[in-house]
């Protein structure tokens, strides 16, 4: 069963040809971005074969990878945005008919039987399996704050990643810490590739992560064996090459110094710049501006809120998210601020003294020296 | 430069007097400079010369090493990794010969800094630690020492000044009140008057009796020049200063009137009170005259000097600038001439110093770098065709007369009082 | 995880908060030393009026002479100082609190914010101000005055004004420059590193000149004042 392909394995599922064309294509759109040469993309060359037989031709000739979703400290949250996103086909296919073969929040099984299924499905595909990460992973109590089956999700995880070929870490839980990681961290989090340091991880941050992104990452793998070019948090650069900011449906009035100054005030009713209410736009590398929502409808910055920067590391610990973003994360009190004022004031008083005095010195010198030549 | 015998360790003891002068406002000025180089273009000595050591900043670069190095954490820190240099004997002596030789203490280039700080007083405070370490000009020491033993800069002793003053009452035939206790004005002349311009004395006097002021003139307190103030010496500036003052208090005048010397009347007028107790009043000639035209206790032809070409104004930096009097000679002028004074391009409070004020005139050394600055003062009054030129103050006249002469110039200084004096309306 | 991120954080947060402490420390120290040095009384008798000098010379320092220098005679022989100096000052002035994302820190540090400017308006100043920093070091390094009193720290000080500045401006232009140049968190983090730089160099450096030049131009309005001179 490992040596047959997608393609002889959606037959058997009962795609048609036709089918399994029009998946092609919408698989061919989703990975269209990262492997179009950039003269392609601009119009000046035509391509000498279409991306849907490139995306077919992988199908047909590749084994169908098997992935398996593990969850830890996290809120579902990403599993919930991938099966209810708007992109019928994608999800469909990547949720049932290629390739979960685990997933303990979907599962149907539960139990001894759910355990036993991850272990058969660990013992078969050896090396070749995908592992999807979702949630960090408490390292605090050793471990105890994450347990399933009476197993830590430490132990879990590296038993896991033991036989993956690669892993994916989505959500900013999985790959940042995230929530459970923000200060003052009870737990102990930490994000996976902290603890998975011999295979490659590719990171889907956000919170959740866009489901596009997750599948066109899961996509690439399918097709091409190999994740697709990472940047250096590990993100792909297809989904997190460009800032929100960029690409911010708001960007002409932020350029025009027309910003919203409260939520509910003249320029959020205009749809002005969020910038001053705190977005993080200009520093957040993600494609809500790009793919948006609810299958193209919108993101929250269209909806009247600034980005939180929910894709970048930290992002709780990175100042207020209603705080300007030039702003500096921590800044004195007045209390603290009265404190240098002071201690600089007491230095200041010092050296004076000590001039003070080397003024008297100097003038017994004059003296001394006067007398000497008196 | 010659000098004088120096004591060991110059430096040293200029440092001990840098550290002696240098209080919160010192520091807060030092502190205040950006080190843009405007200084530059207001010193008439960098303009002349084009020389950048004549920049006005630079020649307070010892006393800001000295502060920076002594009383700042960064200046001791500097000074000990090498991004700052230490003050050497070398170092005073070459700037020696740049505060004496090429500064006049005329304080215009406070009016251009954009911070405002008063690089004229902070100048005077270098010379001040120069006179502490011995290196002064030989000229200069030879005019303090003339002054402190003899009476004045110049020589002049007791005997030859009662004579000459004599001598100028009776060639000119005017009454000139010596010694005479309880009268409201004691004048005080310079040597340079009583010797170079005697008829600014002669002029003064007739102004004083037509106006009927109760004036006299004091032996003990008969020189206002103070060489102490070009040397750097606050010792001898008060020694010199007392000889005026006590005389004052003596003869229990109202007011102490300085004639046509700037440096004096800078001293008297507006450092004196914070250095010593004043027995009175303090104010110069030219305020006393516009004072008595005002009060119509002297009567004067109007436009008497109209005829004979324009005439114009030099104001006097330690008189005009530093004094204050700007407004009461143009009063006078407009009166004498009200159709032929014209303003120089750069008057009033930003008027180049004629170069000869602030010691400079006194050190022979000087005087390639006193005629040069002179070209200035002569390119200005070229601009505006005069032919002769006022001023109030004796110093300004001596270098004026001096340097036209040396430039084979057709122009005349004139002394506004002079002028007032030959103008003076007889009445009853 | 990226060291950028890790690093803007540390810059924005625990160096940020430091070298504002060190600046607040610092001028504190640099005032009180100036100050306790010793005053002299002043008991010279006016002739004019020593408030009304201060008035004027503050009114002829900010209002007249920043925007028609021409006036003053001096100007003839400084232009390159004058006219770079005031853009620099200006332009520096408008960016630091009518640029939004300054506006933005201020309103973090007092509490309260303020309207500002468009960014086309702000940008075009801020580069006015960088071209005018670049005329005035090119003017230092020509002019033998300049030259002369220039010790290694006015060097340093044009360097350390300079940075933030640069970086500052790379930062509203990352994406012009994004083909050669740096991502914006990158240019964040060298912007507020040099600023952080700056804060803790400012209070040992001639560049709080912004702090005594309210002394030396109150005396000098008061010293031209009570001689009935204008300042």
């Amino acid at each position: 069963m490992a040596d047959e392909t997608i393609y002889q394995y959606l037959l058997r599922e009962g795609v048609s040809r036709r089918q399994f064309l029009k998946i092609c294509g919408a698989l061919a759109a989703t990975l269209g971005i990262s492997e179009a040469s950039p003269l392609l993309a601009a119009g000046l060359a035509r391509p000498t074969r279409p991306t849907t037989r490139l995306v077919a031709e992988a199908l047909a000739s590749k084994p169908r990878v098997p992935v398996m979703w593990l969850n830890f400290q996290d809120c579902t949250g990403c599993t919930e945005a991938l099966t209810r996103s708007l992109s019928p086909t994608l999800t469909d296919l990547v949720l049932n008919k290629i390739t979960i073969d685990y997933h303990e929040t979907l599962s149907a099984a539960s139990g001894v039987q759910a355990d036993e299924n991850k272990r058969m499905m660990m013992e078969t595909y050896a090396g070749q399996y995908l592992l999807v990460v979702e949630g960090s992973i408490p390292t605090g109590a050793n471990g105890n704050y994450c347990t399933i089956g009476g197993r830590t999700a430490v132990d879990l995880l590296q038993e896991a990643a033991a036989g993956a070929a690669a892993v994916i870490a989505t959500g900013n839980c999985a790959a940042f810490g995230g929530i459970p990681m923000a200060q003052p961290n009870p737990t102990g989090a930490v994000p996976a590739y902290q603890l998975i340091t011999d295979k490659p991880v590719a990171h889907i941050p956000g919170c959740p992560a866009i489901p596009e992104a997750f599948t066109g990452t899961l996509v690439n793998f399918l097709v091409f064996g190999k994740l697709p070019e990472l940047d250096d948090l590990n993100r792909p650069i297809t989904f997190y090459g460009t800032t929100v900011h960029d690409r911010c449906l708001r960007r002409p009035f932020y350029e025009a110094g027309k910003f919203a100054n409260s939520f509910d005030d003249e320029g959020a009713r205009k749809g002005w710049c969020l910038y001053k209410l705190g977005c993080k736009g200009p520093t957040t590398y993600n494609a809500c501006a790009g793919i948006k929502w609810g299958g193209g409808l919108s993101f929250p910055i269209q909806s009247g809120h600034p980005c939180l920067g929910c894709s970048e590391p930290n992002f709780w610990d990175n100042g207020g998210f209603y705080q300007g973003q030039s702003a500096p994360i921590s800044r004195p009190t007045i209390t603290v601020a009265g404190a240098a004022l002071a201690a600089g004031a007491v230095i200041g008083v010092a050296n004076a003294a000590a001039n003070r005095l080397q003024k008297r010195h100097a003038d017994a010198d004059e003296e001394i020296t006067e007398s000497l030549s008196g | 430069m010659s000098t004088t015998t120096a004591p060991e360790a110059p430096a040293r003891a200029a440092m001990d007097s840098f550290i002696h002068t240098t209080g919160s406002w010192v520091a807060s000025q030092l502190d205040a400079c950006t080190r843009c180089g405007i200084c530059a273009e207001a010193c008439h000595f960098y303009e002349a010369t084009g020389n950048p050591e004549f920049t006005p900043v630079w020649k307070v670069e010892l006393l800001r090493r000295a502060y920076e190095q002594r009383f700042t954490l960064t200046g001791r820190a500097k000074l000990a990794i090498g991004l700052d240099k230490p003050v050497t004997d070398e170092d005073i002596r070459h700037w020696s010969t740049i505060v004496y030789e090429a500064c006049t203490l005329c304080n215009k280039c406070a009016m251009v800094c954009p911070m405002g700080i008063q690089l004229g007083p902070l100048i005077h405070d270098v010379r001040e630690a120069m006179a502490e370490a011995e290196i002064i000009p030989t000229d200069l020491v030879e005019a303090v020492r003339k002054q402190e033993e003899i009476g004045s800069p110049l020589g002049v002793t007791d005997d030859a000044w009662a004579d000459r003053i004599e001598w100028i009452a009776d060639e000119w035939e005017v009454e000139i009140p010596i010694d005479v206790k309880g009268s409201d004005t004691m004048v005080a002349f310079t040597s340079i008057e009583l010797m170079k311009f005697p008829e600014n004395i002669v002029a003064i006097a007739k102004i004083l009796n037509a106006a009927g002021e109760k004036w006299t003139i004091s032996t003990p307190g008969r020189e206002v020049v103070n060489f102490g103030v070009f040397e750097g010496n606050p010792d001898r500036v008060k020694l010199f200063m007392a000889r005026l003052l006590d005389s004052a208090k003596e003869l229990g005048v109202k007011r102490l009137v300085v004639t046509e010397c700037g440096h004096a009347y800078d001293l008297l007028r507006w450092t004196a009170p914070n250095m010593v107790e004043m027995p009175c009043e303090v104010t110069h000639i030219v305020a006393v005259i516009d004072e008595l035209i005002k009060a119509k206790r002297i009567t004067l032809r109007p436009g008497a000097f109209d005829e004979g070409g324009t005439i114009t104004f030099h104001d006097a930096c330690k008189i005009q600038r530093r004094g204050g009097h700007i407004e009461e000679p143009r009063n006078i002028l407009k009166l004498l001439a009200p159709t032929s004074f014209k303003e120089l391009d750069r008057c009033r409070e930003e008027s180049v110093c004629c170069g000869g004020g602030g010691g400079v005139i006194a050190i022979k050394e000087a005087d390639p770098l006193r005629y040069k600055v002179f070209e200035l003062k002569i390119r200005q009054m070229e601009e505006v065709g005069a032919t002769r030129v006022a001023m109030t103050c004796a110093n300004c006249r001596l270098q004026f007369t001096e340097s036209l002469q040396h430039f084979g110039s057709p122009v005349k200084a004139v002394g506004l009082s002079h002028m007032v004096a030959e103008s003076l309306v007889e009445e009853k | 995880m990226g060291s950028t991120d890790a690093t803007l954080a540390f810059a924005r947060g625990p160096l940020f908060y430091t070298a504002l402490l060190i600046f607040i420390a610092g001028m504190a120290y640099r005032l009180v030393s100036v100050l306790l040095l010793g005053w002299k009384r002043d008991r010279v008798p006016n002739k004019g009026s020593k408030l009304r000098g201060v008035a004027v010379t503050y009114a002829k320092g900010l209002l007249i002479f920043p925007f028609i220098p021409w006036v003053k005679k001096t100007f003839r022989g400084n232009q390159t100082t004058y006219l770079a100096g005031g853009m620099f000052h200006f332009g520096l002035f408008v960016v630091i609190f009518l640029g939004t994302a300054h506006m933005l820190v201020w309103k973090s540090l007092l509490g309260f914010g303020w309207p500002t400017l468009a960014l086309p308006i702000v940008d075009f100043l801020s580069a006015a101000a960088i071209v005018a920093m670049i005329a005035l070091f090119v003017n230092r390094l020509a002019n033998p005055v300049l030259r002369l009193i220039s010790g290694p720290s006015e060097w340093l000080n044009l360097l350390i004004v300079f940075l933030p500045m640069v970086t500052g401006y790379g930062l509203t232009h990352h994406r012009l420059l994004g083909i050669v140049a740096l991502p914006y968190e990158n240019l964040y983090l060298m912007h507020m590193m040099s600023i952080n730089l700056m804060l803790i160099w400012i209070p040992f450096s001639r560049i709080s000149h912004f702090m005594f030049y309210f002394f030396s131009r109150t005396y000098h309005g008061a010293q031209a004042g009570k001689r009935a001179v204008m300042p």
